[in-house]
C-alpha cells in the first residue's frame, strides 16, 4: 500500500505549494487513474511514490517503508516503477535489450536472471524481435513500450504511467492502454495520469487534482457524473457522458454517469423503445 | 553524416573476438608502427590485410572509413615531400622550395603509418557492437578500480553519450527546420550571416540538451541507478578464440621486437 498523509510540497521554498495537504492510499493491485489541468500536481504528486521528490512536510511510505528512509530508497524504487512522460529521455541503453538490463543491473543482479527478465518482459510488451534495435530506430509506441518493459523488468508492486499515450497515434495508444490493462490484471497497482478521460473510465478509482490538492476522488462513475464541478474546473468529461448531460440539460429524462459508447447506446435505446418517449 | 567506422553486422571471426583482446591489439599495433622500421611495417600491413580479410569487411567498406581523413593524409604527405633535406628530384625555383628523395620517402612511409592507425581504428569499430565497445574499455580500466577510477560510471557515461547522438542530430535537425519555417537560411548569404544563423542554432539545442539531461538523470535515479557497482546483461568471457589471438599477438610483437626489424 502506498500511503500519503498530509504531504506538503513546494518546489519554490517562498512559492505556492505545488502539493497541499494531500492524503490518499492506494492499494495493492488497484487501478487508479489522476487527472487534473496542467500544473495542478500530478506529476508532481507522483515522483513522491517512488522517492524522487521528498515531502517537505507530512510522509509517504511504501508498503510500510518510509520514502525518507534512506536505506529503503533502492527497495521502493524497484516496488514502484515509473513510465515517464517522454520515453526519449528515459531510454538510456544503446539496444532495446540494453536498456531493459538497466533497471536489473541496477539491482545488482547475476547476467543469467537479468536476460532471463529482459527476455519476458520483451515477451509481455510485444517487442520479442526487436532486442537488437537501436532506440532511435524505434518508432513512438515502440519507444513507449520499451519504456514500459524496462519497469517490468524490476518486477514492480506498482507502476506510474505518466500520460502514457500523449504523442501516440490512435493505434498506438490502444496498444498501450489495453497493455495498461493486462499488466493490472496480473497484479500490479496501476497510477495512470492522463488528460483524456475516456483513457480512465475502467479504473477502479479517478482523482481529480487542481492547484495542488485532490478536489474529488471517487468511482469513475461518481467522478464523471459530476459534471458541473468538471466543468467548472475545465476538464473534459467522457463524450459521451457530456452527450448525455447535454439531453438532460434540454429536459430527457436520462442517466447521465454513462462513461462508455455501449452503455450510451443501451441508454439511448431504452429511451427511444420506452412508451413515455417524446 | 554519421558513418565513419560504424559497425558492420556479421558473424566473423573478428568480430567474435572478445573486445579487450580487440581494444589492445588496436592500441599494440598502433604504438609498433610508430615506432618500427620498414620491414616490420610491411609485416604489420600483411597481418592487417588478413585480419581484414577474416573480418570479412568488403576492402571497399575500409577505404571508405579512409575517406574523411584525406585531406589530412594529403597535408602530411606534402609537408614532408616540401620541407625535407636531401637530394632533390624537383627544384621549383619560383619559392626555392624542392621535392627530395628522401622527402618522398619520407611522406610516403608517414603517409602509411596515419592510415594504418585509421584503418586499425576503424576495423575495431566496424566489427563491435558499441555496447561491446564500451563493456570492452570498461574491462580494461578494471585494474584501476582499487584506486578510485570509477569504471561504471564511466562506461555509463559513455554510453549514454553514444545513445544521444543520433537524438541530438535529430533534435538539431529539427530547430533548423524550425528556424527556416520563420525565415532563417542556412545555406544562402554572406559568410558572416551564415556563422549568425548557425549560433543561433546553438542557444536553443544546449538549453534543450539541458532539459534532456534532467530528465534523463530523473529516470535513471527512478530505474535505481545510484554511483557504485552494478551488473551487466552481459559478462565478457574470453573463448579459446581469444586466447589464440592474444598469444599471437604477443608472438608476433616479441618476434618484431627481438629481430629488431
Amino acid at each position: 500500500m502506498i500511503k500519503v498523509e498530509n504531504v506538503t510540497f513546494r518546489y519554490d521554498h517562498s512559492g505556492e505549494p505545488a502539493l497541499n495537504r494531500i492524503n490518499m492510499t492506494i492499494d495493492k493491485g488497484e487501478y487508479i487513474g489522476i487527472v487534473g489541468p496542467n500544473g495542478c500536481g500530478k506529476t508532481t504528486l507522483v515522483q513522491h511514490f517512488n522517492a524522487l521528490l521528498y515531502p517537505e512536510d507530512g510522509r509517504v511510505s511504501v508498503d510500510g517503508m518510509n520514502t525518507d528512509d534512506e536505506s529503503c530508497v533502492e527497495e521502493i524504487r524497484r516496488r514502484v516503477g515509473m513510465v515517464f512522460q517522454n520515453p526519449d529521455n528515459q531510454i538510456v541503453g544503446m539496444t532495446v535489450e540494453e536498456d531493459i538490463a538497466f533497471g536489473p543491473g541496477n539491482l545488482e543482479l547475476p547476467s543469467p536472471e537479468i536476460r532471463q527478465r529482459v527476455d519476458e518482459s520483451l515477451a509481455r510488451v510485444g517487442l520479442k524481435n526487436h532486442a537488437e534495435r537501436q532506440p532511435y530506430t524505434l518508432s513512438g509506441g515502440e519507444k513507449r513500450l520499451v519504456s514500459i518493459a524496462g519497469v517490468l523488468a524490476m518486477k514492480p508492486e506498482y507502476i506510474i504511467f505518466d500520460e502514457p499515450t500523449s504523442y501516440l497515434d490512435p493505434s498506438g495508444r490502444d496498444r498501450i492502454l489495453s497493455l495498461i490493462e493486462e499488466i493490472n490484471k496480473q497484479g500490479i497497482a496501476i497510477i495512470h495520469i492522463t488528460h483524456n478521460m475516456d483513457e480512465i473510465v475502467n479504473a477502479g478509482r479517478v482523482v481529480v487534482m487542481d492547484e495542488g490538492r485532490v478536489v474529488l476522488t471517487g468511482s469513475p462513475k461518481e467522478v464523471f457524473g459530476k459534471v458541473e464541478q468538471m466543468k467548472a474546473l475545465k476538464l473534459d468529461i467522457p463524450v459521451v457522458t457530456d452527450l448525455a448531460w447535454r439531453l438532460k440539460q434540454r429536459g430527457e429524462d436520462i442517466r447521465t454517469d454513462i462513461l462508455t459508447i455501449d452503455e450510451a447506446c443501451l441508454e439511448i435505446l431504452d429511451r427511444l423503445k420506452s412508451p413515455h418517449a417524446s | 553524416m554519421y558513418n565513419w567506422g560504424q559497425y558492420v553486422p556479421g558473424n566473423s571471426i573478428i568480430h567474435r573476438l572478445d573486445p579487450r583482446i580487440k581494444i589492445l591489439s588496436v592500441i599494440v599495433l598502433s604504438v609498433f608502427i610508430l615506432k618500427v622500421g620498414v620491414n616490420a611495417g610491411l609485416l604489420l600491413s600483411v597481418f592487417m590485410m588478413a585480419v581484414i580479410f577474416m573480418s570479412r569487411l568488403t576492402f571497399q567498406r575500409v577505404i571508405t572509413s579512409l575517406r574523411p581523413f584525406i585531406i589530412f593524409f594529403i597535408l602530411l604527405f606534402l609537408l614532408h615531400v616540401l620541407f625535407t633535406a636531401g637530394t632533390p628530384i624537383v627544384r621549383f625555383s619560383f619559392c626555392g622550395l624542392s621535392i627530395t628523395h628522401e622527402g618522398l620517402y619520407r611522406g610516403l612511409y608517414i603517409t602509411w603509418q596515419f592510415m594504418f592507425l585509421v584503418t586499425g581504428a576503424s576495423i575495431l569499430t566496424m566489427t563491435t557492437v558499441p555496447s561491446d565497445l564500451i563493456s570492452g574499455i570498461e574491462g580494461i580500466l578494471k585494474p584501476l578500480r582499487p584506486l578510485g577510477v570509477p569504471t561504471h560510471d564511466i562506461a555509463i557515461m559513455l554510453s549514454l553519450a553514444l545513445r544521444f547522438v543520433p537524438t541530438f542530430l535529430g533534435e538539431i535537425d529539427r530547430i533548423k527546420k524550425a528556424q527556416m519555417a520563420r525565415g532563417a537560411n542556412f545555406k544562402k548569404g554572406k559568410m558572416i550571416k551564415k556563422i549568425k544563423n548557425i549560433t543561433s542554432l546553438a542557444l536553443p539545442i544546449v538549453l534543450s540538451s539541458f532539459r534532456r539531461a534532467e530528465e534523463t538523470a530523473t529516470a535513471m535515479e527512478g530505474r535505481g541507478y545510484k554511483r557504485g557497482p552494478r551488473t551487466c546483461l552481459r559478462n565478457l568471457r574470453m573463448s579459446s578464440a581469444d586466447y589464440i589471438a592474444l598469444v599471437l599477438m604477443v608472438a608476433m610483437m616479441t618476434g618484431i621486437q627481438l629481430m629488431a626489424l
